[in-house]
């Protein structure tokens, strides 16, 4: 029996309420995206090829801006940079993942100590950047806390103007930053490990350490390897810390730095998109490889690491040979 | 499966539109000009127009006396033209921010002209202003050049700025400098008086705010060489005009000075954490002895503190022949809107008028006024006797010739600073010479040269 559903009863129906609701939620966000991310990324692409201001006539050039990438001295130099934010990554890492462990259990206090770690990580980085100018003056902040611990203020190096630590101070306020992001994320990750077995692990006598490195670090060890994605890309683009504190002067501007001053100063806009595509593309690289040595290593999810799955592949393969091991 | 299938062709699809839309990026914006025959020198003030109806937004880069100094202003035009309302909109970034605002078009009515919009583009962001013979009737004429293209002007001067160094005329006194340096070797021993006698820093860089270095930048042609081709005939079309003159004249000696001055610890102990803000007190009560800034800079310096009377003005320490010049040039210029409506423009003109001639906005601010017959005002006073030299314009055809050499540089003149910071990086702690570094810049700037056609 056929029967004609008012408009007002065939939206109410189930499955065109839920596709509704779906589509009605999506629609803003997506817009916001398609506005603000993607047209404008392909736009840059398009800048890429031409020679151009913002202002003023452009003219096409093909592929000459990316081959002028790859031959300047400065731009891949300053990729060097990021090394010292790579590590300075790692020591956030360590850093987090000790405090997660510390306060996952009882402490007291422990709320405390959680919002004033996280606490850096709201700060703007902008803000961050101008703490941190005033903070390494010569006989301010630092200065003043290292005297009372006894240096003498002739010690002291210039944290900013030297050029073999300025690189350091720079990545330290980095770690500063977002040490306690990465420390948020492990304890919320280390809650989700099932409490019996570290009961378990208490009845065969293992002490912290040990509970540690055998029960913690294999079950949280995808948001490990996420923290670390995402650090190392980060660090290809970091930009806020050595704009903000140095302008990039004294040797510490970063790829992106040495890309604003290029669109902005020099006015090579499409010399400037074609480095953004680079870094793009160079960071692309770094996320496969990481997926790649994280799938071999370590396994995704439930599934084993291909490691593993060789080498088991291989004991049965000698066994079968008929030999003992 | 149906779903998966549209869910691979939509993102496909989309990006397949942008893409082609790309083909759009190559041509010049379209938009819509209005017809405007009035020029500026046709407007009587307080006569004209006087009843014009218009809501005018005017970008400025003058953030702190936009709600005291600029509403003054507005009250007092308002007296004559009582229905233009104006609402002023400070911004902090300006240099920066401007010429992104300036491509959408519809930034508001008038604005601060920035530098990198190159002349023969003038004509299409900014309303003509009228014609240069009869503006310079009124206007001093070699001001106008800035921003005029084929005779044509389309910014109007705010004001006019010397090029120089300002001084604490106490902190100079006690160190014992009884006269003014005139060369460099001169300031430098100056400078190292003030060291030995007085608690002060000598010369303070401002090095971190990193715009403070473009000053340099500013006295390496008229001021240096004394010469007002000197920035067409020796920086743009020039051979090597970096290179060390042997007179202690022209750009090398100006850097050269602040490269000795940092060298021989004649300046702030950490370039890297100056404070401007902090810089203006410092100056004011004797804790400085001088900075290489514009004239502009004065007031700020005089209000500083409590010691306005001993804040001080002179050129830069070089002697061409025996005589000592100041590079003097306008300051930012007034442009209106050339897509705004016809009356938001004839009243713009009108505002703009007002406030070249009869705001007071030029003393106000330490500066010349562009208005022919003008007086110095009373902190440039020490400047009389001084020949002001005024850069001429570029010839006919070659308005963007020095834009396009110094973009393809990347030195920066005038824009950057990116010089005077490489200056002052390789005198703490790097490992070039003067020597090697004016050769690296002459190396560029004939590559960009080269690449833009210039023939010696």
């Amino acid at each position: 029996m056929k029967e004609k559903k008012s408009l007002k009863a065939w939206v109410q129906s189930g499955k065109v309420n839920r596709k509704l609701c779906i589509f009605a939620f999506m629609l803003v966000p997506v817009a916001l995206l398609v506005v603000f991310t993607y047209i404008p990324f392909f736009k840059m692409i398009g800048f890429s090829f031409y020679d151009m201001k913002y202002i003023g006539d452009r003219e096409f050039v093909g592929l000459q801006n990316y081959i002028e990438v790859f031959t300047r001295k400065d731009c891949f130099q300053a990729l060097k940079l990021s090394l010292y934010y790579i590590v300075a990554s790692f020591v956030q890492l360590a850093l987090a993942l000790y405090f997660a462990s510390v306060l996952s259990f009882k402490v007291k206090g422990s709320g405390v100590f959680k919002g004033l770690m996280f606490f850096p990580y709201l700060v703007c980085g902008i803000a961050v950047g101008f703490i941190f100018k005033f903070f390494y003056t010569r006989g301010f902040v630092l200065d003043t806390v290292l005297q009372w611990c006894g240096f003498n203020l002739e010690q002291l190096p210039y944290w900013l103007k030297d050029t073999s630590i300025n690189n350091i101070s720079v990545a330290a306020t980095s770690v500063w930053r977002y040490m306690g992001q990465g420390m948020v994320m492990f304890i919320g990750a280390i809650m989700s490990v099932d409490a019996s077995l570290y009961e378990a692990g208490d009845i065969d006598g293992a002490n912290s350490f040990q509970k540690f490195i055998y029960i913690i670090l294999p079950n949280i060890k995808t948001i490990i390897v996420l923290n670390m994605i995402l650090s190392i890309t980060g660090s290809l683009s970091v930009f806020e810390p050595p704009y903000v504190i140095t302008g990039g002067d004294f040797g510490t501007g970063t790829y992106f730095v040495i890309m604003n001053k290029l669109a902005h100063e020099s006015q090579k806009v499409g010399l400037a998109s074609a480095m953004a595509v680079v870094l793009l593309i160079l960071i692309m690289i770094a996320t496969l490889i990481q997926k790649g040595i994280e799938k071999y290593y370590f396994g995704i999810g439930d599934t084993e690491s291909i490691r593993e799955i060789r080498k088991r592949k291989k004991r049965m393969a000698m066994a079968g040979k008929g030999g003992t091991r | 499966m149906k779903n998966k299938v549209l869910k691979r062709m939509l993102p496909a699809s989309l990006a397949a539109v942008m893409i082609m839309s790309l083909g759009a990026c190559g041509q010049k914006k379209q938009v819509e000009k209005q017809e405007m025959d009035v020029t500026i020198d046709q407007i009587t003030l307080g006569e004209d127009y006087t009843d014009i109806e218009a809501d005018l937004k005017f970008l400025t880069h003058k953030t702190d006396v936009v709600d005291t100094t600029f509403q003054g202003y507005i009250e007092e035009f308002q007296k004559m033209y009582p229905n233009v309302n104006i609402e002023y909109e400070g911004i902090t970034a300006y240099a920066d921010d401007i010429t992104t605002r300036l491509t959408t078009g519809d930034w508001g009515d008038i604005c601060m002209i920035p530098t990198t919009v190159d002349k023969d583009e003038l004509g299409n962001y900014f309303t003509v202003l009228g014609e240069k013979a009869t503006l310079a009737k009124t206007y001093e004429e070699n001001m106008l050049n800035n921003y005029s293209y084929q005779d044509t002007v389309y910014g109007l001067p705010s004001m006019a700025n010397v090029q120089g160094v300002i001084y604490n005329k106490k902190v100079f006194e006690d160190a014992g400098v009884k006269e003014l340096p005139k060369t460099p070797d001169e300031f430098l021993e100056a400078l190292q008086a003030i060291k030995d006698k007085t608690d002060a820093i000598p010369l303070y860089t401002n090095f971190a705010a990193s715009w403070t270095m473009t000053a340099w930048d500013a006295v390496i042609d008229g001021g240096a060489t004394g010469d007002p081709d000197f920035a067409n005939t020796g920086l743009t079309k020039g051979k090597d005009p970096f290179a060390d003159r042997g007179d202690g004249t022209g750009p090398y000696a100006v850097y050269n000075t602040l490269y000795e001055a940092v060298k021989r610890g004649l300046t702030e102990e950490d370039p890297t954490t100056t404070d401007w803000e902090g810089s203006k007190g410092k100056l004011n009560n004797g804790e400085i002895g001088c900075m290489v800034l514009g004239s502009w800079s004065v007031i700020q310096m005089q209000q500083a503190g409590d010691h306005a009377d001993d804040i001080g003005y002179m050129t830069f320490p070089i002697t061409v022949d025996g005589k000592q010049y100041a590079a003097a040039g306008p300051d930012y210029n007034y442009g209106i809107n050339c897509n705004s409506s016809k009356d938001n423009q004839i009243a713009a003109m009108c505002y703009i008028k007002w406030l070249v001639e009869e705001s007071g906005f030029a003393q106000g601010e330490g500066g010349l006024s562009v208005v022919i017959g003008d007086e110095y005002p009373e902190a440039l006073k020490a400047l009389d006797g001084i020949e002001l030299v005024v850069n001429n314009p570029a010839e006919e055809g070659e308005e963007n010739l020095f834009n396009d050499v110094n973009n393809d540089s990347e030195l920066g003149v005038n824009v950057s600073g990116a010089i005077a910071t490489e200056v002052v990086e390789e005198a703490v702690s790097g490992t070039k010479t003067m020597e090697e570094m004016a050769d690296e810049w002459n190396e560029k700037w004939t590559a960009a040269q080269e690449s833009n056609g210039v023939e010696y």
